[in-house]
Parts: structure tokens; C-alpha cells; sequence
């Protein structure tokens, strides 16, 4: 068991750089997902931390050595590749025994320990197949268990469930959870699945063209959004987003003008004057219901997507913008009709011009 | 609607017509069956009935059986120098396959570093030998290797090693390995590029995966890339097999067909040469020439069948 700490870690190739200066500290017990879109260094952030890769500068610590220097082997971690990764010409048990035989372990652990972490994944009827004679999920629990015997202090996954298909991802990724509740151990996990990391993580860092945007618990993350990257990225369908105008401002609450409407929102005392270009955001899921304090914004519909327990309306605002609402299931809405939208007076976020947050630490 | 009908009702008619015999199937085979048949099918077949039959003076020809069989693995004219060609053939192939399948491993690992520059400047020129002329590449190494003028003394020389050298290839106990090593210099590059695309072909994720279960470089090789590439050092060693064993034309260039000094570098193929043409003294006898040759084929052939039957049945070809 162990606590990560990076400072400072950076990782560049000539002269592209791939990561900048990321500081992180990851709890012991914890589990943390990386998340951001392919390209942000997510990837290359964990390889580093597994050694696979050298930083190119920062200080990198689990269980509070410094493991900089050392080779993979010794940083007692353990990774599951996208891929698998599994060598295709030795038996499940080869495979999940194989880290093992460099560790020195005698062969009566190497037995209970593979038999042990069979049992947990259900692989013990297959402990003498190859990796051709399993499915796409037997390879992944068989991936995990070689993780598994090697009893690290860190987990490392890179995008373990890309390759799965959509239903059998629900159920591994149940798996993964409740093998963190079994084993405590720290994980760390990469996706460019939002879903995988809203309901994983118990920390998301959110990534972006090599550095960390924001680091938080996935409803804070969902709730306060640093920024516009990260409100974008957090949420399905995405937030959404509308140009706005500051009219007044008086001490902490400021008068937005957007869409032909005014509300007032609650932000930073300073942050914003009149004037100011402001971008607005507002979830699909708080415009359907008209109440009290909303604006309702007409529009024309686009398209409607049918979910069953809800329908997603994408319309067009008078203004020009876009905007998605998370309406009823059996709501009555057809592409070329007319839909209004209701912006609720809470729940709004506010974004200045250089795309941050304006009610972040509020 | 009435197009999906009416393509309905073909079915029956395309069943007979699949059900006839496939006219198009025959025209496409046709070229290259002909061919293969004018130019190796039939010489083959030939070859093997002609093993069958021995001449008289007046050129006229006589089945007689098996008797170029016996008389070539027990009259003592002819016994000494198969059995000399052939040990001196399954030398020439174990040197290709120690030396040659060695080294072409190790470029193909060290090509397949990450971090190396220029690699495809070293790959083509390690495989430019490989497409030289035979005849050239015999004719460059006996100039270099001569005792009188030849660079190799003045080389080894300038770096304190003159002494070691000797006229290798003027001496009975030397010249079959300096030309098992001149043909291994030259076809380096094959088994290289073969096993070198085999190692491409491994997944950097199963490298990095046996890094990080702790596997030093020796162990990632041995265990991992290994037992990866085997299929394709089988397919690298039959083809040096039945590629040595056909072997004549290094041999023929450096020390003409009498393969000398006394026949030490004589293989098959050039045995099979003076049988069958004739050289200096000794007269052709297409009959026998076609007898040595039938031994050659059976000789490759049972190479070939252990290998297949007992080699390649183990191997398992892997996909990632």
C-alpha cells in the first residue's frame, strides 16, 4: 500500500512537449482516473509513473521514495494494458505466474497466489488455456489477475475496457470497483471514457494538451468546473454553452444579458465587469422543467435523439445558439417543431472570456 | 419491388451454373501450370526416370533399375566422393545455420531498437551483399584472401594479427569453412529481414508488460520474443537448408568444379556438375548425373518431411 506523490514531473521528446509540469498527490487506497482526450498525455503521464517512461525533469514518489531511478520492476507497481498484453504462447497460469518467477517467489506462493487471485476473477477453470482460447473479457480478468498475484502497492490501468464490448464494459467495470473495495490498494486509472471515470474514480484529474486542468471528486468536478475545458468535458451529452454580455455588476452578484434575456448569478466578487464577454453554461439536464425562476428560450428542434428514459432535444435558440436538452422520455417533440427551453436561475455556470471559472472557490 | 423479384428467381439459375465445371478457375491456372510443368514438373520427372537407365559406349540407353544407386553408394569410384560431398555439404549447412542464423538474429534485434538512428542505412547495407552476383562476390573474396596480394594479410596486420594469417582458402582443413563463411557474409541479410520483420511484428505492449513483471532485457528476449519469432527461425532454417544443399555456384567460382584442394570443398551440387558434364578427365554421364541428382531431391526432401512433420507441427504461429 502506498501513496503517489508527483512534483514538477514533466516528460518531453526534443522538443515536443508532452507534459508540463504536473503536480499530483494520490492518497494511499485511493482511486484516481486520468481523463482527458486522446493526445493530453494521460497515457504517457501513467507510463511514467510505471517506469516505462523517464520524466524529464520533476520528482516522482510512491510510498514515499523517491523511484525516479528505478526500473519498473522494483516500484511495486503493476499494469494492465489496453491491449492485454497477455504473451500469447504461455498458459493463463504462465502468464499470470510470469512476473513472479523474476520476484524469486517459491513455487508453493507462486501456486497460491495465482490460485488465489483465479479464484477472485473466476479464471480457475482456465488456468490451462492460451490467450487465443478466451474471450475478449476472460483476457481482461486474466490481464487484471497478473496484476493481481504480483501484490503491487499501485495499480496501473491504461484504458483497460476500450476493447470490451459496451455491455460487458458495464460489467467489468463493476468488477474493477469492487476489486478496489477488496484489495485497498491505490489505483490508477486512464480513460478517455467520462462514464469510466464518473463512476470509478474517487479523484478524476482531468488532462489537457500535457497538463492538469483540474483535479477533483467526480461531483465537484460535474458541479464546479474550473474552466471551460473541463466543463465541456465532464457530463454526457456536454454542457451547454451560451454566449452572454455582463450588464451590471453589484459586489458578488452580476446582471448577465444573453439571448434576448437577463438573470442575475452569484460570482467572485471582482471577477467580472460590465461589459465583460461572458460564456454561460447550463447543463441538458437542468433545462427541461419550467419552475419559478426560469427563462424559458424558444427554439427550433434539429434532431431528437430517443433514449427511452429520456430524450435528448437539440435545438436552436433565436440567437443563433445551440443548445441540447435532457427532456422526458415520451416528451412531444419532432426535428423542424418548435421547443422551449427553461434556464433555471441556479445551476448556471459562468465562464470569462479566457475560459475560467468565475464562481470557482466560491 | 420488381428488381428484388426478379433477382429472387436467379438463384436456381446460378446454382446450376456454379454447379458446372469453373471454366474461369482452369484459364487462370493455366499459365502458370504450363509453365511450371514444361520447366520443373517435367525435367523432374524425367531426371528421375533417366536415374533409372544406364548408357553403353554406342550412346544407347538400357533400363537398369536401381543399379546407378548401388553403384553410387558402394563402388568405391564413386562412394568416396558422395559421402565426401555430402559430409562436407552438412558442414557447409551447419555453418550457415550457426553462424549465418546468428548473427542475422542479432542485427534484427539490434535493428529493432527503438532509439537506433539510421537503421534503414544499416539494413540496406547489410542486405546489399545479398543482391551481388555469386560469381563477383567469389571473385572479390579471392583477391582479398590471397595469400601474395590479397588485402586481408595487410589488415590483419596493421592490427597486430598478421600471423593468425594463413592462405585459408588454399588449404585442406580451412578452404570449406572460409566459403561456408564468404556465402554466410554474402545471404546475412535474408535471414535478417525475415526474422527482423518477425520481431516488428511483436507488440511494444507484451515488451513493456514483461518489463514492468520485472523481465531484464536477457529475460524479455528469452522468454518473450523468442518463443514469438520461432515460426519464423523454422521458415529461416528450411530455407537454408534446402538452399545449401542446392548450392554449386560459390564453389564453382572460387575453386572451379573440382572443388579443391583434393575435393575439401566439394558439395553436392558440384559433384552433381562433374558427374553429369564432365570436367577435366572425368567424362559426363547424364545417367549418373541424373542419379546424383535424384539423391540431391531425396536428400532435401527428407529434410524437408522432418520438418515439417516433426518441427513445424509444435511450432504455433501467434496472432497479437
Amino acid at each position: 500500500m502506498a501513496d503517489v506523490s508527483l512534483h514538477g514531473i514533466a516528460k518531453s521528446y526534443g522538443v515536443t512537449e508532452i507534459l508540463r509540469d504536473i503536480d499530483l498527490t494520490i492518497d494511499d487506497g485511493e482511486f484516481v482516473v486520468f481523463v482527458g482526450p486522446s493526445g493530453c498525455g494521460k497515457s504517457t503521464l501513467l507510463r511514467t509513473i510505471a517506469g516505462l517512461e523517464n520524466a524529464s525533469a520533476g520528482e516522482l514518489r510512491i510510498g514515499g521514495k523517491r523511484v525516479n531511478e528505478m526500473p519498473p520492476a522494483e516500484r511495486k507497481i503493476a499494469m494492465v494494458f489496453q491491449s492485454y498484453a497477455l504473451y500469447p504462447h504461455m498458459s493463463v497460469y504462465k502468464n499470470m505466474a510470469f512476473g513472479l518467477k523474476f520476484a524469486k517467489t517459491n513455487k508453493a506462493d507462486v501456486d497460491r497466489r495465482v490460485r488465489r487471485a483465479a479464484e477472485i476473477l473466476k479464471l480457475s477453470a482456465l488456468l490451462d488455456r492460451k490467450p487465443r482460447e478466451l474471450s475478449g473479457g476472460q483476457r481482461q480478468r486474466v490481464a487484471i489477475g497478473r496484476a493481481i498475484v504480483r501484490e503491487p502497492s499501485v495499480f496501473l490501468f491504461d484504458e483497460p475496457l476500450s476493447n470490451l464490448d459496451a455491455a460487458l464494459r458495464v460489467n467489468t467495470r463493476l468488477e474493477i470497483a469492487k476489486l478496489h473495495r477488496e484489495l485497498g490498494a491505490t489505483m490508477i486509472y486512464v480513460t478517455h471514457d467520462q462514464v469510466e471515470a464518473m463512476t470509478l474514480a474517487s479523484k478524476i484529474v482531468v488532462m489537457n494538451q500535457g497538463r492538469i486542468e483540474q483535479v477533483g471528486a467526480p461531483l465537484e468536478l460535474y458541479h464546479n468546473p474550473r474552466n471551460l475545458f473541463v466543463a465541456g468535458f465532464i457530463g454526457s451529452p456536454r454542457m451547454n454553452l451560451i454566449k452572454g454580455q455582463v450588464r451590471s455588476v453589484s459586489g458578488g452578484s452580476v446582471t448577465l444579458a444573453f439571448t434576448g434575456a437577463e438573470t442575475s448569478v452569484d460570482v467572485v466578487p471582482g471577477t467580472l465587469r460590465a461589459g465583460d464577454e461572458v460564456t454561460i453554461g447550463v447543463r441538458p439536464e437542468h433545462m427541461a422543467d419550467a419552475g419559478a425562476n426560469t427563462i424559458a428560450l424558444e427554439g427550433r428542434i434539429d434532431a431528437v435523439e430517443r433514449l427511452g428514459e429520456a430524450s435528448y432535444v437539440y435545438m436552436k435558440l433565436a440567437s443563433g445558439d445551440d443548445v441540447i436538452v435532457r427532456s422526458p422520455g415520451d416528451v412531444e417533440a419532432a426535428p423542424g417543431g418548435r421547443y422551449t427551453a427553461h434556464l433555471p436561475g441556479r445551476a448556471l455556470h459562468v465562464f470569462n472570456a479566457a475560459g475560467q471559472s468565475v464562481q470557482f472557490g466560491k | 419491388m420488381s428488381d428484388i423479384t426478379a433477382s429472387g428467381v436467379q438463384p436456381a439459375e446460378s446454382v446450376s451454373v456454379r454447379s458446372r465445371f469453373p471454366v474461369h478457375v482452369a484459364v487462370f491456372l493455366a499459365p502458370a501450370l504450363a509453365i511450371y510443368t514444361l520447366f520443373s514438373i517435367y525435367p523432374l520427372i524425367d531426371t528421375i526416370r533417366l536415374s533409372f537407365y544406364t548408357g553403353d559406349e554406342s550412346g544407347a540407353r538400357h533400363f537398369a533399375g536401381l543399379a546407378n544407386f548401388y553403384t553410387l553408394l558402394t563402388d568405391p569410384a564413386w562412394s568416396g566422393h558422395f559421402w565426401n560431398a555430402l559430409r562436407n555439404n552438412l558442414v557447409f549447412f551447419a555453418v550457415h545455420m550457426v553462424v549465418q542464423n546468428a548473427i542475422g538474429l542479432g542485427l534484427a534485434m539490434l535493428l529493432s531498437l527503438p532509439r537506433l538512428t539510421g537503421g534503414s542505412v544499416y539494413r540496406t547495407l547489410l542486405f546489399l551483399p545479398t543482391m551481388l552476383s555469386v560469381v563477383i562476390i567469389g571473385f572479390i573474396w579471392q583477391l582479398m584472401l590471397n595469400p601474395l596480394w590479397g588485402i586481408a594479410e595487410k589488415i590483419l596486420s596493421a592490427v597486430g594479427l598478421g600471423s593468425f594469417f594463413g592462405p585459408w582458402l588454399g588449404q585442406e582443413t580451412t578452404a570449406l569453412i572460409t566459403i561456408s563463411l564468404i556465402s554466410v557474409w554474402q545471404f546475412v541479410g535474408i535471414p535478417m529481414m525475415l526474422i527482423y520483420a518477425a520481431l516488428l511484428n511483436i507488440p511494444d505492449d507484451l515488451l513493456d508488460a514483461a518489463i514492468v513483471d520485472g523481465a531484464g532485457p536477457f529475460s524479455v528476449f528469452w522468454f518473450v520474443r523468442l518463443p514469438l519469432i520461432l515460426p519464423t527461425l523454422g521458415v529461416v532454417s528450411i530455407l537454408t537448408f534446402v538452399a545449401n544443399f542446392n548450392a554449386f555456384d560459390l564453389i564453382y567460382a572460387i575453386k572451379g568444379a573440382l572443388a579443391g584442394p583434393n575435393f575439401s570443398t566439394d558439395i553436392l551440387g558440384t559433384f552433381f556438375y562433374r558427374t553429369f558434364f564432365g570436367y577435366q578427365l572425368q567424362v559426363g554421364s547424364p545417367t549418373m548425373g541424373a542419379t546424383v541428382a535424384t539423391a540431391m531431391l531425396i536428400i532435401i526432401l527428407l529434410g524437408v518431411l522432418i520438418y515439417l512433420f516433426g518441427v513445424q507441427r509444435r511450432l504455433q504461429r501467434h496472432t497479437f
